[in-house]
């Protein structure tokens, strides 16, 4: 009866010895911050960890919140120029959008140029990031099941469009943990827009607290309640060795200390942070021409903001932070959410992650970082191929592109295919499902595998779905 | 375990040549097995864990056609062959082979499932297939059962004695009384003793002087409010629906003071089910013992606590994801069922099918959304005297018209009526020019019983009859400003338009979609219109896009502003009909039949439009009399009872529609529906689930009386061990949203049933459970621990001594707020705005922030908004609302000391009891430090705390040094203070 863990609990955690191996500490055994469960004994009873030999060991999710429109960004489609104007009804089946105003077919204001030794074809929106197309495994075949913003998020970054579960990173920080006793293993970078559904998207959802995202603010105060109140020098650690001497005489006191004893630890990890994170953010040991690459100097706000963010994201990953996100800068013309004046919301938003994410690919790679780094740029859905209104383009979960570049992706590689207006996939279909089981599998985790009984169910990120891309695997 | 066909075929090979040894017994194990081995507690663990996910009850997973849920299908021949399982002949059992191969593609379960026997589990199969394979109902299917009386007062210890002695265990002493009075207080109210209180108990010697105590909390304001929250959180209470912009749920915290005063008064917890699932329905309703407001149907509220999306572009999807949480919800709260697992498939462990889920489904579908006004008992008196007038006023002139001038009338309007004209087609939704509603439902009271066909119009001046009023439904029978809806029957749309003839000021008529309410742009700005005009007008709804959907119409005063209802002072609206059309709106409409009326009856009867026509011709020209003095009076009581009627404030609430029953949607998919309807009911694997509802509406009251039948086994079980988990922090089903076969066996089974039978035979009373808890042996242990009882039992499941807890993100956030002195305990009312600090951004985001401290009140209090969850609360493990969670994960992050650390508010909260210290001029050093220590830990500090003190003290004396002394000495304080709040022993429970 007395059954400390099920069989199936223990699964998907005590699988492969990878895990113990690599992560000895206190922050690598367990995830970071995280109660090592009252029920275990010793500390080597419960262990998360890779499932089998991972390629990439941290992730940078660039989120481009909003939907980039793919036929203005990475799938050029000729077709739209021939027809621009023309009545897409008379095309083909146009489904319903979100704002139900339909226009009609609207050709792409940006050129298209092939670039690299692969020829990948990238419009004139990016041309920093063209210059990484060779590093670059572009998905052409991304399909959404929700056509709203909100739902669309939650099913991008939890693999469900309903509120309330865990998000990726959370899953990813408890299946593998983190490798750094002082930072969070699942950072977001909020560059200024957190995206519709709120701090949800990154929440545990029913996984433990543990689990969830510490959210990184440019600014004095990166994280909630960093900074020390006293500010007389020493006082905050005069304090918290009276606090120590307390707790601890309080422990030989009481039974089933385990609990107390692991919060009396938390201190002293709380008290590190107060220096490791802020520390994160002060780039003075960055030389000029990494910043100048990742666009410091630039004219554009905004551009040096998210620079300072992927700046800030490779910072982490050398501090082996397991799960980056950086969300979008708040440029003048919304997120890339264009259902009007197309041209001049997406140069803004462009312009602003252009040069940064081109810049840290480009320092990742320099580094020897990038091999087992994964970065992925995506956005929630695309946008449709015909105008809403006159300028804009509506919401399209039918099709959308995404990349990936970095640890066991094959660079210079297209996948998946739209139709001739970029309206529909007609071959290769990736679903959000299929996506996180491939970012899992990079990780060393199988998606199948990684549960956590909730509601009486072995819950999953992919739930009962998907499939891991092969194709675009190096 | 999976059975494959192929690999069959191989064992009926080998199966001659091997031998089994049979039965384990001589096997040595850590834990030794049982002597009857029982299948509930012993052998379905195993099947669930590894077996079911391919012979379980879902039909479209299972492999080999084996299914090894029943006992008939485990007992089954094999198609290849044999049976898994021979009762009383384990080497005869397919199963026991198959689990001891040692062949990888042979072996149950088969290694690629990643399952794995242990041999101890191997040996329990054997030996209870040899002691006969005895099959049982899952354990909480079972009635329970005790031998023990009710309300015995020493059931509770003696059997967790018993179960103690069983394991060898010995107990814990008594903890000391500053430790029962701070446990009790904190358990109870959610705050901490005061030092006042501490010290009376400490210093009562009686032998009721505990009992006492226990009372003194149970009957304290902070019980509701601490035991509300606890149900807060099973029905994912928030004040916003979250999605992109976060719009309010109004009226929100109406449902928590509901909660409070439900859980300070000890309503009954059938009663409380009851008024949850169905306090619209109720007959008689409860009412709020101080405002004399309905209560009853503010328990219904918690459907509605849902998130809501305001721009689906599938709209029945969004139907299906609602319906689904109130699924998820209801039956985990009530039932500790996970019923919404079978949403795409019969449930994969449990007995309960995809056509019970859908079962679910319609009685969600028959419930519409809707605001409530707060109607006192007297408004509700008020409204009906204004009935009983109209009554009178028109039986007055009713009763002077003879029979013979009916009949004439009557005869003569029919003939004219065969000459109305052809018209476009068009159907009637509702035709309110008659006396009834024409099958529409009327909520509220605005709209009165019947139309205002017949009403007598009498001049004031010349108190004469001037006529008699024509048929309209309208919302001004107690004035206007008044609440009430006017909704249609369901009908599915099949027309380019919806067209209604109405008038009114400040007032809306909306189209509900697949009982979607968030109606705006973009998609459904259409949806809703208002009604601004005192001519009459026809008001055009294009549903082109619509057809196919199920929809109702409805007709409302006031209106909503951002989903937020207002109802102005002078809102009003009147209708004649609505049609359903698709090329033009009908120049004419027929005029309604009329049919002989009996005199006698007029007053009450159905009237048709034609004989009121013919009525006021004749009065017209001087036929009938037209002298009633009676009337002015009966009309002057009547505007002077209406002056009374107050316009109310709002909840957002649920009422009955039409009963739908809905078919099962093929996986789940709501556009792939199986044929054939499932009868609205309860779960079939329990009592009564086969019983369709017969209700005309959704069934809810039907679906309480079934879940609180006598022999439900469930109800009283679920809620007695939410009560014991909430006072030992652990359930006797540890997982105490879930009874079903995955869910935890119970650790005392026998506890269990003996405190569910008693809390059914005591009338459902909460508060004698809790004190029949509280005032055991057990409850009154001491935390301490030997070795023996670490090692014996490490989760302390056998409660040897009192678990060790951290309190509650409300509980911490409350307890610093009482110990600094700035509790503000006002009870009840609209929620504290939430405090925005600059983390806490996005869609949204409220325009203002409340205050930091939110101005002193219980965490109860403050505001939830979904998107913009308090982060103090939210560090400290207050589940996010989104589904039902009976038990909240403890974890310890290093958020949480950083918050103790260096929150401002845990900060300010320190300065603020530094002040009150000083306040104190007399006391001496060791004083101030005991006022610190009764306040924050319920006792005395000992004199190695104070040494330790003296020396904190002047460290920090050498350290803060400011201009002036008072100053220095505040700050001194502040960071003793400061330090406190940051110790273990004020925010764990021991």
């Amino acid at each position: 009866m007395q059954r400390p863990l099920s069989r199936r609990e223990m699964l998907g955690i005590c699988k492969g010895g990878f895990g113990a191996l690599a992560f000895t500490s206190m922050f690598g055994v367990l995830p970071f911050g995280c109660d090592r469960p009252k029920t275990s004994a010793a500390d080597t009873d419960l262990y998360l960890g890779a499932h089998y030999m991972p390629k990439a060991k941290n992730i940078i999710f660039l989120y481009m919140d909003g939907g980039v429109s793919q036929v203005d960004s990475f799938d050029p489609k000729p077709r739209l120029a021939k027809e621009n104007g023309q009545d897409p009804r008379k095309k083909f089946k146009v489904d319903a959008t979100q704002f139900d105003n339909v226009g009609k077919i609207l050709k792409s204001p940006w050129e298209f140029k092939q670039y690299g030794e692969c020829g990948m074809p990238v419009s004139s929106l990016f041309p920093h990031i063209a210059t990484c197309v060779d590093d670059i495994a572009l998905i052409r075949s991304m399909t959404s099941n929700f056509p709203e913003h909100t739902n669309a998020n939650y099913f991008l970054h939890t693999g469900s469009g309903i509120q309330g579960r865990p998000s990726m990173g959370s899953w990813m920080t408890y299946g593998l943990g983190s490798e750094n006793r002082n930072i969070p293993g699942y950072v977001v970078l909020d560059g200024g827009l957190i995206p519709p559904g709120g701090l949800d998207n990154f929440k545990n959802g029913f996984l433990p607290a543990s689990y969830q995202a510490s959210i990184l603010r440019a600014g004095a105060e990166p994280v909630a309640n960093i900074k020390p109140l006293e500010k007389v020098n020493n006082l905050q650690e005069e304090k918290l060795q009276f606090i120590k001497q307390l707790d601890n005489s309080l422990i030989g006191k009481m039974g089933e200390a385990d609990a107390v004893e692991s919060a009396i630890s938390n201190y002293e990890l709380a008290y590190k942070m107060q220096s490791s994170i802020p520390e994160l953010t002060e780039f003075k040991e960055e030389s000029k021409a990494t910043k100048k690459l990742y666009g410091f100097d630039s004219d554009d706000p905004h551009t040096r903001g998210y620079a300072a963010q992927c700046l800030l994201a490779r910072r982490l990953v050398e501090r082996g932070v397991r799960f980056i996100e950086l969300t979008c800068p708040k440029v003048a013309a919304d997120r890339w959410d264009q259902h009007s004046n197309l041209r001049d919301g997406h140069e803004r938003n462009a312009h602003a992650v252009d040069q940064p994410i081109a810049g840290l690919l480009k320092d990742l790679k320099s580094r020897g970082m990038l091999e087992d780094t994964l970065v992925v740029w995506t956005g929630e859905f695309g946008r449709t191929p015909f105008a809403q209104g006159t300028d804009g383009r509506d919401h399209n979960p039918s099709a959308f592109s995404m990349w990936m570049a970095g640890a066991g992706v094959k660079g210079g590689t297209i996948f998946g295919k739209t139709d001739e207006y970029g309206y529909r996939v007609i071959e290769n279909e990736v679903t959000i499902h299929d996506m996180h089981a491939t970012i899992m599998h990079l990780m060393g985790i199988n998606h199948e595998q990684l549960t956590f009984r909730f509601g009486g169910r072995d819950m999953r990120l992919t739930d009962v779905h998907g499939h891991v891309m092969k194709d675009i695997l190096a | 375990m999976v059975f494959s066909q192929k690999r069959n075929i191989v064992i009926a090979i080998g199966f001659v040549c091997v031998l089994i040894s049979s039965c384990g017994d001589n096997r040595q194990f850590s834990e030794p097995l049982p002597e009857t081995v029982d299948f509930n507690f012993h052998i379905r663990p195993i099947l669930v864990q590894n077996c079911y996910l391919c012979h379980g009850p879902d039909a479209s997973g299972r492999k080999a056609e084996l299914r090894l849920d029943t006992y008939e299908g485990a007992t089954a021949a094999l198609k290849e062959g044999g049976h898994a399982i021979v009762p009383g002949k384990p080497s005869k059992s397919q199963l026991i082979y198959r689990i001891n191969h040692e062949a990888e593609d042979l072996v149950m379960p088969p290694p690629d499932s990643n399952y794995k026997l242990t041999e101890r589990e191997k040996a329990l199969l054997e030996k209870w297939i040899d002691q006969g394979a005895e099959w049982k109902p899952h354990w909480a299917f079972i009635k329970p059962e005790t031998g023990i009386a009710p309300n015995n007062s020493n059931a509770i210890d003696s059997l967790i004695h018993m179960r103690l002695r069983q394991k060898g265990l010995s107990k814990t002493s008594k903890a000391d009384k500053n430790t029962l009075i701070r446990r009790v207080s904190y358990l109870l109210t959610g705050l901490p003793p005061s030092p006042e209180d501490v010290k009376r108990f400490v210093a009562d010697t009686s032998s009721d002087a505990y009992g006492s105590m226990v009372d003194r909390y149970l009957n304290s304001k902070g019980y509701g409010e601490r035991w509300a929250r606890h149900w807060m959180d099973l029905v994912r209470y928030a004040e916003t629906k979250g999605h992109e912009f976060d719009y309010p749920i109004v009226g929100a915290y109406k449902y928590r003071d509901y909660l409070i005063r439900a859980f300070n008064e000890d309503v009954p917890y059938d009663q409380l089910l009851t008024e949850h699932l169905a306090g619209d329905l109720l007959e008689e309703s409860r009412e709020n013992k101080e405002t004399g407001i309905s209560e009853s149907p503010l328990g219904t509220a918690f459907y509605v606590m849902g998130e809501g999306k305001h721009s689906p572009v599938d709209i029945k999807k969004e139907e299906a994801d609602r319906i689904d949480n109130m699924i998820d919800v209801t039956s985990k709260t009530f039932q500790g069922l996970t019923v919404s697992c079978a949403k795409c498939h019969d449930h994969k462990f449990d007995p309960i099918t995809a056509a019970d889920y859908y079962a679910f489904y319609g009685i969600m579908e028959s419930t519409r959304f809707t605001p409530i006004a707060d109607v006192s008992m007297t408004t509700g008196q008020t409204a009906k005297q204004v009935q009983d007038l109209n009554r009178y006023m028109r039986k007055i002139v009713a009763d002077s018209w003879s029979e013979k001038d009916l009949q004439e009338i009557t005869a003569s309007r029919e003939s004219q009526r065969q000459n109305s004209p052809l018209d476009a087609p068009y159907t009637i939704i509702g035709d309110f020019r008659n006396s009834g509603f024409d099958r529409w439902l009327t909520n509220g009271l605005a709209f009165g019983e019947r139309t205002t066909l017949g009403n007598p119009l009498v001049d004031r001046t010349s108190e004469k009859l001037l006529g008699l009023d024509k048929g309209r439904a309208s919302s001004k029978t107690l004035g206007t400003g008044v609440f009430g809806s006017l909704q249609s029957p369901n009908f599915i749309l099949d027309t380019d338009y919806i067209g209604i003839r109405a008038r009114g000021a400040n007032s809306t008529i909306r189209i509900i979609i697949d009982n979607f309410q968030l109606i705006q742009d973009p998609i459904y700005g259409e949806l809703e219109q208002q009604i601004n005009s005192k001519s009459w007008n026809n008001y055009v709804f294009d549903i082109s896009p619509w057809k196919g959907h199920k929809a109702y119409i409805e007709i409302l005063p006031g209106g909503y502003k951002g989903h937020h209802y207002n109802l102005p002072k002078d809102a009003f609206i009147e209708a004649q009909y609505a049609i359903t059309y698709t090329s033009e709106w009908p120049v004419e409409m027929k005029q309604p039949i009329a049919k002989p009326v009996k005199k006698e009856n007029w007053a009450t009867l159905e009237l048709s439009a034609n004989l009121v026509n013919g009525l006021n011709q004749r009065l017209a020209e001087g036929k009938l009399p037209s002298e009633f003095p009676q009337l002015a009076t009966a009309l002057d009581s009547s505007y002077q009872l209406i002056k009374n009627i107050e316009g109310g404030s709002f909840f957002y609430g649920i009422t009955d529609g039409f009963g739908i029953n809905s078919p099962v949607f093929n996986r789940g998919d709501h556009n792939d529906l199986l044929e054939g309807d499932i009868p609205r009911r309860f779960l079939s694997a329990l009592p009564l689930g086969d019983v369709p509802f017969t209700s005309k509406g959704s069934g809810r009251l039907e679906l309480a009386e079934t879940m609180l039948s006598e022999d439900n086994p469930l109800t009283a079980r679920v809620m007695v061990n939410r009560i014991w988990h909430h006072l030992f922090g652990k359930g006797i089903v540890e997982t105490v949203d879930n009874f079903g076969l995955q869910g935890k066996l119970p650790s005392h089974p026998e506890l269990l049933d003996y405190l569910a039978i008693t809390f059914q035979k005591e009338g459902w009373s909460i508060k004698k459970m809790v004190r029949s808890i509280v005032t055991s042996e057990t409850f009154k242990r001491g935390t301490a621990r030997n070795e023996e009882l670490t090692n014996k039992d490490p989760n302390n499941i056998y409660l040897a001594s009192f678990p060790v807890r951290r309190l509650e993100a409300e509980a911490i956030r409350d307890g610093v707020l009482a110990v600094s002195g700035s509790l503000d305990s006002t009870m009840y009312g609209p929620p504290v705005k939430t405090y925005l600090t600059e983390f806490m951004q996005g869609r949204g985001r409220p325009s203002q922030s409340g205050p930091m401290d939110g101005a002193g009140r219980r965490s109860i209090y403050q505001e939830v908004r979904r998107n913009f969850l308090e982060p103090m609360m939210v560090t400290f493990d207050r589940p996010i609302p989104f589904s039902t969670f009976g038990n909240r994960n403890v974890t310890n992050v290093p958020a949480q000391s950083l918050t103790l650390m260096n929150d401002p508010f845990i900060a300010q909260q320190a300065g603020i009891m530094a002040e009150k210290l000083l306040a104190q001029k007399e006391l001496t050093f060791d004083q101030k430090i005991e006022w610190i220590y009764m306040r924050t830990f319920s006792r005395k500090p000992n004199p190695e705390e104070i040494r330790k003190a003296q020396q904190f003290i002047s460290g920090l004396r050498k350290m803060e040094s400011t201009e002036t002394d008072t100053d220095n000495e505040i700050l001194i304080w502040k960071d003793f203070c400061h330090s406190i709040f940051n110790l273990k022993e004020f925010i764990y429970l021991i």
